[in-house]
């Protein structure tokens, strides 16, 4: 009995010294920040492709089809005969979207975006078919027609446009980097030389290697971000870089993470569709609109993001 | 070995000694009290061989016969146990994953009780293999890796116990930790098992040992024979009492090692194709059978990301189900008893393929929430269940099969180990006893 107190006794004072440590390493970022913000800005790091606007979708053609009566002959005819929506997307990024434990559904900002586009193909959000899908495998199997849409923390860039549409931007995101809260890092420049762990196919693991410190960083690959906590967590890796929005999520699992430094990436997200149906990409921009007007866009932001800050302004639609 | 002097030869040979051996043999064969003393001196010899070489056989055949049976086969089994608790545990451990929520606590307990079984398993299996050879490797890295498999699971349980997503990525690397370092480990410690039985059976039969005993027995027969026919024609008496008697005691002992070693041979016969071969057959059937309701938890668990589990499950199925494989075999030409357990397995899978095949339509046309329903039902696990045990029926049944027969396959081993020196001394004793009085004759 007396020695647990003691125990306790010893894990307050040592929690409290923690506490102290912390409190220390907080106060230099400040000093920090003015030589954070001088080396080369963000955008240089980003995809060498800047051969179109990736944020550029089609544009919208007229008002939308009441839900139930969609065009004949169109794509979302063919999915309302169907009778669900085949979505593509994760099940371990939290707020986005994750399997909920104690439900079992797979549930976040992404899934309730897809919801809008079922709500408006059948007037009902929950016609919708959700397929985990590998990040490696997202542009493929868009392509192959396997899903129908992924939403799917997905940045719309120039090399994805090649092989797939996007809709208008949904979410703003930039790469962030996630480290032990005793790390002394706070850049992704000073973690040189140190394994760091992103989704394979994600661009967050192209711009690791991209990062401008010598050595770079160790890019490591894994198949989804959750395994990238878990190797985290087990200390096979130093730490975590994707965007701000995914590394909220595990910084909300795990106590001792933080997320540090700049947006050192853009990185807008869409929703992918295959370019063979470039009505359907018409369509979900329509919805999408919508959602930005009505304020349906915010509300779901607030569902889900609330831990990120206030709902901004949503993306605004940008057309060709 | 024949030109040794024998205990009779010890008398003076005349003036002809100390000229080499090969010059004495030949001055023997010369004279009658030579000849005499030739015969006397190989049928002796032969006595000790036979003795020696009986002493051997039943020993090694003894041996041979008890490691099979207190080491070999109990490694086989044990195994077959971490094989098919790993297997286990991992399909369990998926299906409570699938159940969503709070993991329900008889799936709880029953991946409790999988690692149990596993590590108690190992702990014995470490002490039958010996450390160098490849089952032993695979002991160590299982020792090594199940405290590490356990660990990622429970860091699983304790993530989803908070509600936090990422139990469900260290459940993902628990699995596929299982599946690709502990399951290999434990297949190769199943194959090495399975090694050390076949070369029990064969060093259980001492192949070797045998020929030369019933080659030395024969010769000893031979050889008393024509001196009981030497004896006959050189003197008066048609019979030498004790020289028939040796040839009696000879028979014995001959009939002795042929009837133990016979039966020895039979039962190991019967141990091998009414014990171990079923027992490493059924056991196969059991693994692949946890492996395919594992993998079915697997592939709705990747909610569609992963045709791999899925591809496995529908070869593992082939394979169980193939002719002359696990399920259908002629297993009521061993034990009609055994044929209807296996029948009932057979039967089981059957039906537990035809709702495998419901949750895969469901999961296919979009049903997911309700092909999840249908794998985590009590009514499917009861249908699989009834495979399982009737697979774990049938393989406690074949197990008794070996212990038996191995027992009987070691019985009165060990006494004609002993007994038959025994018996060979005495027909070296009864051959001087015949001879003997036929030498005095010339002094």
């Amino acid at each position: 009995m007396r020695t647990r107190l003691l125990a306790a006794v010893a894990a307050t004072v040592l929690l409290a010294g923690l506490a102290g440590c912390e409190g220390d390493a907080s106060s230099p970022p400040s000093t920090a920040l003015p030589s954070a913000a001088t080396p080369a800005p963000g955008p240089t790091a980003a995809a060498p492709d800047n051969s179109c606007n990736p944020r550029a979708s089609l544009r919208p053609s007229g008002a939308l089809p009441p839900p139930g009566r969609m065009p004949p002959n169109s794509f979302m005819a063919k999915i309302q005969q169907r009778g669900r929506l085949i979505l593509g997307t994760s099940q371990d990024t939290l707020l986005f979207s994750s399997r909920n434990p104690i439900t079992g559904k797979v549930e976040g900002f992404d899934v309730d975006m897809a919801r809008q586009i079922a709500a408006a193909i059948f007037g009902d959000p929950d016609k919708i078919q959700i397929r985990v899908i590998p990040r490696a495998k997202r542009v493929d199997l868009t392509r192959d027609g396997t899903v129908d849409i992924v939403v799917s923390t997905m940045t719309a860039n120039c090399a994805r446009w090649k092989d797939v549409n996007f809709s208008t931007i949904y979410y703003e995101a930039g790469q962030k980097v996630l480290v032990s809260s005793k790390s002394p890092a706070k850049e992704i420049e000073d973690l040189g030389g140190r394994r760091v762990c992103a989704a394979n196919g994600s661009t967050s693991l192209t711009n690791i290697g991209k990062v401008a410190s010598n050595p770079p960083p160790v890019a490591v690959a894994m198949a989804s971000f959750g395994d990238c906590l878990v190797a985290f967590q087990r200390n096979e890796v130093e730490a975590i870089s994707t965007d701000d929005a995914i590394l909220a999520g595990m910084a909300a699992q795990d106590p001792y993470a933080r997320v540090i430094g700049r947006k050192f990436t853009k990185e807008p997200y869409g929703m992918a569709m295959s370019a063979d149906h470039p009505e359907f990409t018409r369509f979900v921009n329509a919805v999408l609109d919508r959602s930005r007007a009505n304020g349906t866009w915010t509300a779901t932001y607030q569902k889900w993001l609330r831990a990120l800050g206030p709902a901004p302004t949503p993306p605004a639609a940008q057309y060709r | 070995m024949v030109t040794r002097p024998a205990p009779g030869s010890q008398l003076p040979a005349g003036g002809t000694a100390r000229r080499g051996p090969l010059r004495r043999l030949a001055d023997l064969r010369s004279t009658s009290p030579g000849r005499l003393r030739l015969w006397l001196g190989t049928l002796v010899a032969l006595g000790l061989l036979t003795g020696l070489v009986a002493g051997v056989t039943g020993a090694s055949a003894r041996a041979g016969t008890a490691d099979l049976g207190g080491r070999a086969q109990p490694l086989l089994v044990e195994a077959e146990a971490i094989y098919s608790a790993l297997a286990d545990a991992d399909a369990t451990a998926t299906q409570a994953f699938l159940a969503g929520g709070l993991e329900p606590a008889k799936l709880t307990d029953r991946y409790d009780e999988d690692l149990k079984r596993a590590t108690t398993a190992l702990t014995s299996a470490a002490r039958r293999t010996p450390e160098d050879s490849a089952a032993g490797v695979a002991v160590r890295n299982l020792s090594a890796g199940i405290p590490e498999y356990a660990d990622l699971v429970a860091t699983a349980r304790a993530e989803n116990r908070q509600g936090l997503p990422v139990g469900a990525s260290y459940l993902a690397a628990a699995s596929r930790f299982n599946r690709d370092t502990l399951l290999p480990q434990a297949q190769a410690l199943f194959a090495g098992a399975r090694g050390e039985v076949d070369g029990g059976f064969r060093s259980a039969a001492s192949t070797g040992w045998v020929v030369l005993l019933a080659g030395s027995l024969v010769v000893l027969l031979v050889a008393l024979v024509a001196t009981q026919r030497y004896l006959s024609r050189s003197t008066r008496r048609t019979f030498n009492v004790p020289l028939l008697a040796a040839t009696g005691v000879t028979l014995v002992l001959a009939l002795a090692a042929g009837g133990l070693l016979i039966a020895q041979s039979v039962h190991l016969h019967r141990a091998d194709r009414q014990g171990a071969t079923p027992v490493a057959v059924i056991a196969e059937g059991r693994i692949l059978a946890l492996r395919i309701r594992g993998d079915e938890a697997l592939t709705l668990a990747a909610r569609g990301s992963d045709p791999e589990p899925e591809k496995r499950l529908t070869a593992a199925a082939a394979q169980l189900e193939r002719e002359r494989g696990p399920l259908h075999n002629a297993w009521s030409t061993l034990d009609p008893a055994l044929g209807q357990v296996m029948d009932r397995a057979a039967t089981g899978f059957a039906d537990y393929q035809d709702l495998h095949k419901q949750v895969r339509a469901k999961d296919d046309g979009g049903d997911y929430e309700g092909a999840v329903k249908l794998a985590v039902d009590p009514a499917t696990a009861t249908v699989f269940e009834g495979v399982r045990q009737s697979l774990d029926d049938a393989l406690t049944d074949r197990k008794q099969v070996f212990t038996h027969e191995i027992g009987a396959a070691g019985s009165g081993l060990a006494l004609f180990a002993v007994a038959g020196p025994v018996l060979a001394l005495i027909v070296c004793f009864l051959a001087f006893a015949g001879l003997r009085p036929r030498l005095e004759e010339y002094r």
